[in-house]
């Protein structure tokens, strides 16, 4: 934990009535970095944003950003912007007025205020749509206007609250790959939160996987994908995520241990393999197809092929895998070897 | 058996909506004839205007609409803004004792504006608002219906705008000026509509608070066609009727359509 982070979030905790919100959160966020927090719904992860957006107030815990202590300090005096959700657009001002509201707020002047806004509106794609009120809109625009009403702000520091959830799936790829742009071309630091575990790990420099309120594992997508931290990250990250055995199936291993497996780490094996499982299921990608199989004590089991292969259900096959490639996990869950 | 409702359904239709206009139609056919021809339904009685005139010289016509416009405009500008500022609060700012402070606002509705005559008469007095338009005005400037209304209004406003606007750096009244006032237009809309109807046919407390013709609404002055030393003559108050609910009227006429939209918008029937 280094000082001079842009973002730092000391040991922050936040209750309602005595009801866990989140618990013992600690993070650095470097400057121009792409954070992703990331769990399943509940966990607390709209929670840490909006105590550093500043519209929840932590019950402990300190929060700096950009060298200044921001703890108890208004949304406006924190210097970022944010995206919502519901995109939070002004229904009653057309998508110019919507860009330039926090500039006309802060008595930019009118001439700035036009450029700044057409220029937003020309990095996001909007140009022509200036007159448009948001119910005229489609989802996708409005999510843009909501991105070119962050834009604009010039703030260094960018929140987004599951931005893409309400866009159709082919969309959603369209602007992922858009916010990484513009957060490239700003050098923006943006804090993102989502429930999508592709989007978190295609997109941020860095995940934090949360769960009940607290921070299961914080590293690089790669490190979550192929050192997790414990079996709630194995099971979360990753697509399809790692199947986990029983001690008890596998030869070496302690009865009370889970030994963790990716889908392209096994093989079938025609004979002798290490594991003799039913399949359950078939799912053909294009460029690989993913065969689900079934083992009493096994869970998630999934094999990776490569194109296009068939096998019946309900066959019984055979599958081997190698030492190295396994993660094992002690009985509490938490990680106890490493991979080289 | 379903047509039979149908057509009971208009037949009830037609006949309220005749019951409902047919004083307004009698205040016409009473206006545009001698007092005898009125009340005696002669339908082929010759049409005058004269009792437009003689109800116009009757009395200071232009000295008591301007009264009455001044009246709705004072009742309307202070609701506006007691309502506004109070439905906020209500609606979205917290306090201790919010909650029975609303309660003490809603028991408000259950209390008729008469049964406070006295009492707000001598209010009034001690304010020295005594015989003035302000005085008239005033004790209907916090009203509960339009708190509650403005409440609900306010409560309907997605939180995420109010929060947007906060991380934009608006003040707290800048949002309520700039989000949530222009997101309740249709209720303003709505309550405007019921307060100036309301204050303009308002007859009673004028009455008692106003004393001199200077301040008089037109509802008032009205009642001196009606005063029985001068004998009531029906056809001249049916002009004089006629003549003091006509901007009302006319208003209604070319604004009914955004009239019914802005009550059907803002939910309340």
């Amino acid at each position: 934990m280094s000082g001079n982070a842009f973002v730092t979030m000391k040991n922050i905790g936040k209750r309602w009535n005595g009801q866990l919100g989140v618990e013992g959160i600690t993070l650095d966020i470097e400057e121009g970095e792409f954070v992703a927090l990331l769990g399943p719904s509940g966990c607390g992860k709209s929670t840490t944003l909006r105590l550093l957006a500043g519209l929840e107030v932590p019950d402990e815990g300190q929060i700096i950003i950009d060298g200044i202590d921001v703890t108890g300090a208004s949304a406006a005096q924190r210097n970022l912007s944010m995206v919502f959700q519901s995109y939070a657009l002004f229904p009653h001002l057309s998508v110019a007025e919507n860009v330039m509201f926090g500039m006309k707020v802060r008595r930019v002047p009118k001439k700035e205020r036009l450029a700044k806004m057409h220029n937003a509106l020309d990095m996001t794609g909007l140009h022509g749509l200036e007159d448009r009120k948001p119910s005229a809109l489609s989802g996708g625009q409005r999510q843009r206007v909501a991105l070119a009403r962050a834009i604009v702000a010039g703030r260094k520091l960018c929140l987004m609250d599951e931005p893409l959830s309400n866009l159709d799936a082919k969309l959603r790829a369209a602007v992922r790959k858009d916010i990484k742009k513009l957060q490239k071309d700003l050098g923006m630091t943006i804090v993102y939160v989502t429930h999508d575990q592709t989007e978190a790990m295609s997109m941020a420099d860095k995940v934090v996987l949360m769960k009940d309120g607290l921070i299961e594992q914080t590293g690089t997508p790669e490190q979550l994908y192929s050192e997790p931290l414990n079996t709630f990250v194995a099971e979360f990250v990753g697509a399809p995520p790692m199947a986990l055995i029983k001690g008890t199936a596998l030869q070496g291993y302690a009865d009370d241990q889970t030994i963790g497996i990716r889908a392209e780490k096994m093989r079938l094996a025609p004979e002798g393999g290490r594991m003799a499982c039913t399949v359950t299921d078939c799912e053909f990608l294009g460029a690989e197809t993913f065969i689900g199989l079934a083992h009493e004590s096994a869970n998630g089991l999934t094999i990776k092929l490569d194109g296009k292969a068939h096998m019946e259900i309900g066959s019984k096959v055979e599958i081997t895998f190698e030492d190295k490639d396994l993660h094992v996990f002690g009985p509490t869950g938490k990680r106890m070897n490493n991979i080289t | 058996m379903s047509r039979f409702t149908k057509s009971f359904d208009t037949i009830g239709a037609v006949l309220l909506a005749i019951i409902w206009i047919a004083p307004l139609l009698f205040a016409v056919w009473a206006a545009v004839h001698s007092t005898s021809d009125a009340v005696n339904f002669r339908l082929t009685s010759p049409w005058t205007m004269s009792n437009f005139q003689a109800a116009w010289d009757g009395a200071p016509w232009g000295k008591y609409f301007l009264n009455t416009f001044l009246l709705v405009t004072v009742v309307l500008i202070g609701q506006f803004i007691v309502t506004t500022l109070a439905g906020y609060a209500f609606a979205q700012v917290q306090f201790p004792g919010k909650d029975i402070a609303f309660l003490l606002v809603l028991l408000q509705l259950f209390i008729l504006p008469e049964v406070l005559i006295v009492e707000n008469y001598a209010m009034v007095s001690r304010l020295g608002l005594f015989d003035s338009i302000l005085g008239v005005g005033m004790p209907y400037m916090a009203s509960a219906f339009g708190i509650f209304l403005m409440r609900q209004a306010f409560k309907s406003v997605p939180i995420e705008l109010d929060e947007a606007a906060r991380i934009e750096g608006c003040s707290r009244l800048g949002i309520l000026l700039k989000v949530y006032v222009p997101l309740a237009k249709p209720t303003y809309l709505a309550y405007a509509l019921v307060s100036v109807s309301t204050h303009w046919n308002n007859f009673l407390w004028p009455l008692i608070v106003t004393n001199s013709p200077e301040t008089r609404p037109i509802t008032v002055g009205l009642s001196i066609f009606g005063a029985p030393e001068n004998g009531v003559d029906i056809s001249i108050i049916s002009a004089a009727t006629l003549m003091s609910v006509a901007p009302l009227l006319v208003a209604f006429l070319i604004f009914q359509r955004q009239f019914v939209q802005a009550f059907l918008r803002s939910g309340i029937k």
